[in-house]
């Protein structure tokens, strides 16, 4: 997250280079063919920027953005042919018809992810093509206004347009960096590094997911009706086909995707370019300019896989001193909340599981669990790969409802609610694979844990300090995440977890793939939560850490529960030796550690 | 052919010694015959590609003959000089194309193109505003519709040939058969073209005028995928005749294969279709002339009694089977823009405008390549012009109507 | 619109045999998409190639001129698929190796968007390119089979896409039992499900890729070079086809190559059977109704497995 100055600069930058391009257009570009390959650069910017929103940030990509942009394209151009309606007027109702569409493809279609979700989204563009060609709507010329033609948005000087997308592209820049900075963007790219894991941190993804779509499609289909002023004439493939959908992509991971100027980047570079090639190319020897294009664009994917933009930025970056220590970093004592000491060990009842049951196809992953973690302590859950460890957890956090029996956290029933709901009743979770954002410092990939509790951004902040401090990170807190070891990734994601004060944690093998002496460091802080009142469920493999470190264990076998009890109890139980431990486990008993 | 701004101004700054000399050439010698520009915008690249290369090969070889003819005379001798640019795979291009032509040549006098209904459309608004006089062999009638000035529509409306193609056919059947058709199968693809012809057939009450009721009336999205379902309607219908309007000639080639297919090929069904992709080689060359035998289409241009000559000429030129309508306009358009200057005596544009829209020709160059008077209405559409007829026999397609300007005799398929 | 039973049977028909057409292109993708869980927007274009290879191998002086109309075009079919492998192999190994698997595997997306920009590079090379080799002109392949038909009863079946159903059957028979039971073909699914163990299993997870891409294109070229006996085509012409190949892969199941094979089939039999009950003009947004409707009711589609996990 930027600070208040470096968003102020951001916005200084974006207007400064508005007023650049006005000032360069209206002295050097004379001839109106420029001005109109400009205006067309500016607009195509705009869509990838749009599309940037949704997908640049969120991950969740798009092939089918051309359904809000010929949207609004249709409606500035039945507005005016059938109403009479100005694209004064129907130009920012088209922000309404996107947003109305983004909410209405949004709703079902983000139930689905990855390349299922890019698709689909192919689909409805497309499939409107048909039905645009069907309503007889093949070609449709907005109406030359004689009479009154400023009054419908037709200008005689080609610059009245320039300024008009100018003026579209520095909202879109503003609205992009508003969304960058403010939790809605934190949120989005959390959802992009670890969907679950942010849901689990109490983010609600669907609605950020639905408003990023909304809005990407308000802009786009804003975008897509002044095309349509600007071009004249409006046919469905031309506003609707897969060319749109792919030049919004293109620009974007060419120039940056995620990134603020990544879009601009792109569409400044890559459609003179292709208008060029057309120009220089096209009657010379027609198809060569899609071949060197192709080849262009290959070449610099290939140079830059994310894009120009990071691209040049890892270059600087590397180039930059070695970061300073942050002036703004608090010391110690004074600036980080109190912690709040939880009750110790009340012995009343946590979590309680009863009957809980799931099956997936004919598979019974987890039956009959029943389990009761009294408040305070340290609990471990074990068991051979496929025995419904990871599953258990995945039904308690509320990623998978379970087809019987109940859940009941703090007296609470909790059986069928989302994760973040959850989460906000105090449960944390801690994933087995860990992927940060690897741009970003340790602070900022850990801030979004504390969005549900934290009223501003100035408390998430001081929230986020104080769970690195706990977990002994906080002098990494301004520390690029790309840098980090093994141990210090898993605390991280441990102190992510913390932030909004949980009651209870649910990590996730924590302790795989350490070695011994990072193990220690890791041993330590899980002990320390535990003094401070937190009630740890743990799933792990490593047997000596587990069997010194919890009070009680239990063993899953094929998704039921054969043993629970101390850990020099369980180890010695004949069920749990024949599932997991093997023989030799019964004769290496430790005397369990407090 | 085309130079952009930036390409000339780097040569001209880095070839200064040499430029000079030819300017005070051009200074001192009187007879250096200047240019006069005109336009082409065409698909080049894309997938109609095919049709830019037609128009360009007709307009190429006007624009070669008129020059060794002598140029424009009322210019003293003035040359043709005709740029191209290519309108590519979508409208934006095509708007952009038009917009550099102006841009980079303000000295342009007229142009044509740029063949797809929607290209035209968007090209013509730039040009219209630009005061630019504008030809084009598309059909739509959103293109004449516009209340524009500079445009002019070398082919009759789509909705005109219409209400022209049916009851030709019909007399023509009538005369061939002694029999009048009563009903009638349609089958058009959603292009704007056919859905103007189906237009009027439908709701402008074509079909009624000329007595005949639809049993078959489908419209598809190109590209057709496979002409099953919609033949095996005409299968069961058995209308006495079918009206193909499809705008691809891939199109084509499937409904005629299944026509065969289905038994109904080779004379069993008539066909009449509307268009030029119904007379192209490549039409020839995929399904081979057995099943084009008799098959009629009414077309805005085709060669005509009394271009025998320039046919020769033609084929000889590209090594084309035979010339197409797509080749006799992109030759008839410079044509058309030579007389205008002739006219104008100016290379004006304006002026080349207002000579197109007094134009009035029956003999000449021009004339020759269109069939009728070329004669301009206040909205840009030509008027009394003959709906020419083509009919494929023995492997060519020759013009069968109207009989003065016929190259053959037409005949009604029968069974 | 009321519809009769031989309208009914002859639209199925129709939609088995052009399905079976659809089917084998997905197979193609569906091995690419499966094993390297890439996108291939270049796709359709790998079709295109396939449809004029079998064009130059027939046609005019064209090798295969001397087997005659009716086995010429099938060979033609057949030899297009090792032609565009040729292909695709050399395009694997220099260019899109570098944004997918094991040589993307680092970067931020494992290369996902190095992936897109370069097939859609490759695509447009290869239809501009397509473009000044082939030139415009449609052309097809010349075989009386596209205009003769065997009948059932009132249900006519046109031979060349017969054919074609008949070769596409068998080639997915016979990719099904190269995917299943040789090592090179599970070594193939191995590298798709887990890269990682493939690893670890001594499995050269590029090379399986560059095997998986290969064939996957070598495949749809065949299918184009079988379309090509009855539909004329250009250089442009694959654009049309990548939006079915993607709806058929998806709705029979990514990583299920038994289920691209349905898929395309099923797609078929929707764009065929659609024209019985809706207008004809909404063909295809018939088949994306079904496509979302399955994304929506069971996204791994009808033979896939759930593979996005916590």
């Amino acid at each position: 997250m930027r600070t208040r100055a470096e968003a102020n600069r951001q916005r200084w930058a974006i207007l400064g280079v508005a007023a650049a391009v006005l000032v360069l257009s209206f002295v050097l570009l004379k001839s109106a063919y420029y001005q109109l390959v400009l205006t067309q650069v500016l607009l195509w910017a705009v869509l990838s920027l749009a599309w940037n929103i949704l997908c640049g940030y969120s991950g969740y990509f798009s092939f089918g953005h051309a359904g809000f942009w010929g949207l609004g394209a249709y409606t500035v151009a039945l507005g005016m042919m059938y109403f009479d309606l100005s694209p004064w007027i129907s130009i920012p109702f088209c922000a309404l018809v996107g947003a109305a569409a983004g909410a209405i493809i949004g709703y079902p279609t983000f139930r689905l992810r990855g390349h299922y979700f890019a698709l689909a989204m192919l689909a409805y563009p497309l499939a409107t093509l048909y039905v645009f060609q069907w309503l007889g709507y093949q070609e449709l010329t907005l109406p030359m206004k004689r009479e009154a033609p400023l009054l419908y948005m037709q200008f005689e000087d080609p610059r009245g347009y320039v300024v008009l997308a100018l003026g579209l592209l520095v909202v879109a820049l503003l609205i992009s960096l508003k969304v960058e900075n403010s939790r809605f963007g934190m949120s989005l790219m959390a959802i992009k590094q670890n969907e679950p894991a942010a849901e689990a941190a109490g983010i609600n993804t669907w609605r950020w997911k639905m408003l990023a779509l909304m809005l990407s499609g308000a802009l786009a289909a804003v975008a897509g009706g002044l095309y349509a002023v600007i071009l004249l004439v409006v046919t469905p493939e031309t506003v609707f086909g897969m060319l749109v959908s792919a030049q919004a992509l293109i620009l974007a991971l060419f120039g940056g995707v995620g990134s603020l100027w990544g879009p601009v980047i792109g569409a400044v570079v890559l459609v003179p370019l292709a208008e060029g090639l057309n120009a220089e190319l096209g009657d010379v020897l027609p198809g060569i300019q899609g071949v060197v294009y192709g080849v262009a664009i290959i070449a610099i994917i290939l140079l830059a896989p994310e894009g120009v933009y990071w691209r040049v930025l890892d270059r600087f970056s590397k180039r930059a001193p070695a970061a300073e220590p942050p002036s703004q970093m608090p010391a110690r004592a004074t600036n980080i909340a109190p912690l709040p000491r939880a009750p110790v060990s009340t012995g009343a009842d946590l979590l309680v599981l009863r009957d809980i049951g799931i099956s997936f196809g004919g598979l019974r992953a987890l039956d009959g669990i029943d389990l009761t973690l009294p408040e305070g302590g340290l609990y471990g859950i074990i068991g051979p790969n496929g025995a419904g460890k990871t599953t258990l957890f995945n039904v308690i956090n509320g990623f998978l409802a379970s087809d019987s029996g109940a859940i009941t956290f703090a007296g609470e029933a909790i059986t069928g609610l989302r994760p973040n709901q959850v989460c906000r009743r105090g449960v944390g979770r801690t994933f087995q694979v860990v992927r940060a954002f690897p741009r970003m410092s340790v602070l900022e990939n850990v801030i979004v844990g504390a969005f549900i509790r934290a009223p501003t951004d100035a408390v998430a902040r001081d929230m986020a300090l104080a769970a690195l401090d706990r977990v002994g990170l906080v002098d990494q807190a301004e520390k690029i995440a790309g840098g980090l070891t093994t141990r210090e990734l898993r605390l991280m994601e441990l102190a992510r977890a913390l932030v909004p004060h949980p009651r209870l944690m649910l990590l996730d093998e924590t302790l795989a793939g350490l070695g011994h002496d990072d193990l220690g460091g890791i041993l330590g802080v899980i002990r320390q939560l535990r003094a401070e009142g937190i009630t740890v469920l743990i799933i792990e493999h490593t047997m000596h850490a587990m069997v010194q470190l919890v009070d009680h264990f239990t063993v899953l076998d094929h998704g039921r529960l054969i043993a629970t009890g101390r850990p020099q109890d369980v180890v010695r139980d004949s069920r749990v030796i024949e599932a997991y431990l093997g023989k030799k486990w019964s004769d290496r008993v430790a005397v369990p550690a407090k | 052919m085309q130079n952009s701004p930036t390409r000339r101004s780097v040569t001209a700054g880095l070839a200064l010694g040499a430029v000079s000399l030819p300017a005070l050439r051009v200074g001192t010698a009187s007879a250096q015959a200047k240019l006069v520009k005109i336009a082409m915008i065409a698909p080049l690249s894309g997938p109609w590609a095919r049709q830019g290369q037609l128009l360009r090969q007709g307009a190429d070889m006007a624009v070669e003959e008129f020059n060794s003819q002598g140029g424009i005379k009322s210019l003293g001798g003035a040359k043709l000089e005709i740029i191209y640019a290519d309108a590519g795979d979508n409208t934006e291009k095509a708007k952009n194309a038009a917009q550099r032509l102006l841009s980079d040549h303000p000295d342009l006098v007229g142009g044509s193109g740029a063949w797809l209904s929607s290209f035209t459309l968007a090209v013509t608004e730039v040009t219209e505003r630009a005061q630019l006089p504008w030809l084009t062999l598309s059909y739509s009638d959103a293109i004449t519709n516009r209340g524009f000035k500079f445009v002019f529509q070398t082919s009759p409306t789509a909705e005109w040939q219409a209400a022209e193609t049916l009851p030709t056919a019909l007399k023509l059947a009538e005369h061939a058969t002694g029999k009048r058709p009563k009903t009638i199968g349609v089958i058009q693809d959603n292009t704007a073209s056919p859905v103007s012809f189906g237009k009027h057939l439908r709701e402008g009450g074509g079909l009624e005028k000329v007595g005949l009721k639809a049993t078959v009336d489908q419209i598809f999205t190109p590209p057709l995928s496979d002409a099953t379902p919609l033949v095996d309607k005409l299968r069961s219908a058995k209308p006495d005749f079918l009206l193909l309007l499809t705008s691809a000639m891939p199109d084509c080639k499937l409904v005629l294969e299944k026509l065969d297919e289905f038994k109904l090929g080779k004379g069993k069904m008539p066909l009449v279709g509307n268009g030029a992709p119904f007379g192209s080689p490549e039409l020839l060359n995929t399904i081979g002339p057995e099943l084009l035998e008799g098959m009629l289409f009414s077309v805005a241009n085709w060669p005509l009694k009394g271009q025998e000559e320039f046919i020769e000429r033609f084929k000889k030129r590209t090594g084309e089977p035979f010339a197409t309508q797509d080749a006799l306009c992109g030759y008839g358009d410079v044509a058309i823009l030579k007389e205008a200057l002739e006219a104008a005596g100016a290379a004006d544009k304006l002026k080349v405008a207002e000579a197109i829209r007094q134009m009035n020709l029956t003999t000449g160059p021009a004339a020759q390549f269109f069939p009728g008077p070329i004669k301009f209405d206040e909205k840009g559409r030509r008027q009394d012009v003959p709906m020419i007829f083509a009919q494929w026999q023995k492997g060519v397609p020759l013009t069968v109507f109207p009989e003065d300007r016929a190259l053959a005799k037409p005949f009604w398929p029968s069974v | 619109m009321p519809f009769s039973e031989v309208d009914f049977l002859q639209a199925l028909a129709a939609g088995i045999l052009v399905g079976s057409a659809y089917a084998l292109m997905c197979i193609g993708l569906g091995i690419i998409f499966g094993s390297m869980n890439v996108i291939n927007f270049a796709q359709g274009d790998f079709l295109m190639l396939g449809m004029y290879a079998a064009f130059y191998l027939t046609a005019g002086y064209g090798v295969l001129a001397f087997l005659g109309p009716y086995a010429g075009p099938i060979a033609a079919a057949f030899l297009a698929g090792p032609v565009v492998f040729a292909l695709g192999w050399v395009l694997h190994r220099f260019i899109v190796s570098r944004v997918t698997g094991a040589g993307a595997a680092q970067t931020v997306g494992a290369g996902a968007y190095g992936q897109i920009i370069v097939t859609l590079g490759i695509s447009l090379i290869l239809q501009n390119g397509g473009l000044i080799l082939f030139g415009s002109t449609p052309v097809g392949v010349r075989t009386p089979l596209s205009r003769q038909s065997w009948e059932i009863g009132d249900i006519l079946l046109n031979q060349a896409r017969v054919v074609s159903f008949l070769v596409a059957v068998t080639l997915a028979a016979g990719m099904y039992l190269f995917l299943s039971h040789t090592r090179l073909g599970k070594g193939l699914r191995a590298a798709a499900d887990n890269p990682q163990a493939a690893i670890y299993m001594g499995i050269e997870v590029d090379r399986a890729h560059r095997l998986a891409w290969s064939i996957g294109v070598g495949i749809t070229a065949i299918a184009g070079g079988l379309v090509a006996t009855f539909q004329t085509f250009q250089p442009y012409v694959g654009f049309d086809f990548v939006i079915v190949m993607y709806a058929g892969v998806v709705l029979g199941g990514l990583g299920s190559n038994f289920g691209a094979f349905w898929g395309g089939l099923l797609i078929g039999i929707v764009q065929q059977m659609s024209t019985l009950v809706l207008p004809y003009q909404l063909q295809n947004t018939a088949i994306f109704v079904v496509f979302l409707l399955i994304i929506f009711l069971r996204p791994q589609g009808i033979f896939g497995r759930l593979s996005e996990r916590a």
